[in-house]
């Protein structure tokens, strides 16, 4: 059967101002992330031809139809898309297959939500348990890593890595919002505890912004003006599950079946993959996820995930950008960006390769993942 | 009992017999008739295998802490004065795990597997919540 390796390619990104933005509809933001993608790849307006949307959470008036309407694009693919936070992923497939059989030659994803400063999602029960004031998506993780605590004895003193490695590449990105401020160890002891056992900075940002991507056929990047960024492997996995009754809050997730699935596609194993762009709602997802690519066995985080290693100089980047914990969350296209972003080699201050110590960029895994560990997708992508 | 200010359950179509068994301080869930898979949440069919029959058995409310947490801040202003309150996820003696409460003891004393059993709290008039306390 012929696959979808290497047949689309990434050839825009869009960001937005983000971090507290007030006085911005989530609408603009998905509108100003568009225009910015169609500038930076160099195409005009009327090329798009596809267009996937990830609705805000808080503004289910943001339809596909009403992003089309604003941007002015005529298509002939349209569609909203909600995997919660694998969306970005999913978006990515579905583009993808479009472009390969001719539905659409140039597909925009976007995203945008005003969560900071307008309506916010966050802190309300999205898998029920309202009852018994079961409030956020910080409980519903929270559990799960309690519970991987008792299972395999992981803990803050793991988490203290990811957060600080993480901070350590936000630091060297000026579109952070954490840019300017270092975290160490005791900064992370020291953040109060929110919700036990997770304290603030185990905990992502909630961010005003926006952000975009089109993805085309191989072909067609030869007539553009970046360097075009090959969807190698794809796979999406989503156990759906109610959190309650998952068996998979401590693995494995949606990343070991997603995430084979990808590695098969794109023909390679995990030791070709330069760095990893993993969704980090949370401190634990990361460790959960990295454990189901298959990085390491079960338990086997506390060992392998030093802030030595993960950060700028390490042989295992992680979060170049710094993530959704200190860089911002946009939902799946923090991770998918970023990978972008490096393997054109225009990261700047965090540019793998020379620049921070690490390996040159070839290969990078970009993982999303959504609901309570419900559902995930993975890209690997390459230069 | 007019005075509970703190969300309540959302009651629909789906979910009210479950809902109207708590009120007479019974915990049932439905247990398929054809593969007897014990189904949480309510739902009208089997996610296991489909089937759309299903019998609403009577619990023992007899169970262990599968995972808890403590909430160190409110998230909504009705919980500001339960602050440190504990969500924990219950494994029920017969299969299936719920969110619940776990009463009459502080969130440090709490471990993992210890055995709870339920209590039902009347929070209104129309709603009665299962909530859990040790099993002494």
């Amino acid at each position: 059967m012929e696959t979808l390796k290497d047949k689309a390619a990434i050839v825009g990104v869009g960001y937005t101002p983000q971090g507290k933005v007030p006085g911005r509809t989530s609408l603009s933001f998905h509108l100003e992330a568009a225009r910015n993608a169609i500038s930076d790849a160099g195409l005009k307006i009327q090329d798009i031809d596809g267009l996937l949307v990830q609705p805000p959470m808080g503004d289910p008036s943001v339809t596909a139809a009403l992003v089309a309407q604003y941007l002015g694009v005529r298509v002939r693919f349209l569609s909203a898309l909600d995997a919660f936070g694998a969306s970005a992923g999913c978006q990515a497939q579905f583009a993808a297959m479009a472009v390969a059989h001719g539905l659409a030659n140039y597909v925009l994803c976007t995203y945008g939500e005003n969560a900071r400063s307008g309506v916010s999602e966050y802190g309300t029960a999205l898998n029920g348990g309202q009852e018994y004031g079961l409030f956020g998506p910080a409980a519903c993780y929270a559990i799960a890593a309690r519970r991987a605590m008792h299972e395999f004895g992981t803990g803050p003193e793991t988490w203290k890595e990811i957060a600080v490695a993480q901070r350590r590449w936000a630091n060297l990105n000026p579109r952070a919002t954490m840019y300017t401020r270092p975290m160490t160890y005791q900064d992370y002891y020291d953040a109060r505890i929110l919700v036990e056992p997770f304290r603030l900075l185990d905990i992502c940002q909630i961010s005003d912004s926006g952000r975009a991507f089109i993805i085309t056929t191989a072909e067609r990047t030869r007539n553009l003006k970046n360097r075009p960024v090959y969807i190698m492997g794809m796979g999406q996995d989503h156990p759906a599950t109610n959190p309650q009754q998952a068996t998979f809050l401590t693995g494995p997730t949606g990343a070991k079946l997603s995430g084979e699935q990808a590695l098969k596609m794109a023909g390679i194993a995990l030791k070709d993959i330069d760095a990893c762009e993993i969704y980090d709602c949370f401190t634990y997802t990361v460790e959960v996820e990295l454990m189901d690519y298959g990085f390491y066995g079960r338990g086997e985080g506390k060992d392998f995930l030093k802030a030595g290693r993960l950060g700028p100089g390490g042989d295992f980047p992680l979060n170049t950008s710094g993530g959704l914990l200190s860089e911002a969350y946009q939902m799946g296209f923090t991770p998918l960006t970023e990978a972008v972003v490096q393997l054109r080699g225009e990261a700047g201050d965090r540019q793998l390769g020379a620049p921070t110590g690490t390996r040159e960029p070839e290969i990078i895994l970009v993982s999303n993942n959504g609901g309570v560990m419900q559902t995930h997708s993975t890209l690997i992508l390459r230069k | 009992m007019t005075s509970y200010n703190k969300p309540l359950p959302i009651i629909n179509d789906d979910n009210r017999q479950y809902w109207e068994y708590c009120k007479k301080h019974e915990l049932r869930m439905q247990k398929c008739d054809n593969c007897g898979y014990i189904r949480y949440p309510t739902g009208i069919l089997c996610p296991r295998c489909h089937s759309m029959d299903a019998e609403w058995v009577k619990l023992s409310g007899r169970g262990k802490i599968y995972s808890f947490v403590v909430y160190r801040i409110s998230y909504h202003p009705s919980y500001a004065d339960d602050i440190p309150y504990v969500v924990a996820v219950i494994q029920l003696d017969e299969g299936p795990r719920m969110e619940s409460n776990i009463t009459g003891i502080k969130g440090e004393e709490l471990k993992i597997d210890m055995p709870v059993e339920v209590c039902f709290d009347d929070v209104t008039d129309e709603v009665s919540l299962p909530k859990f306390k040790l099993v002494k």
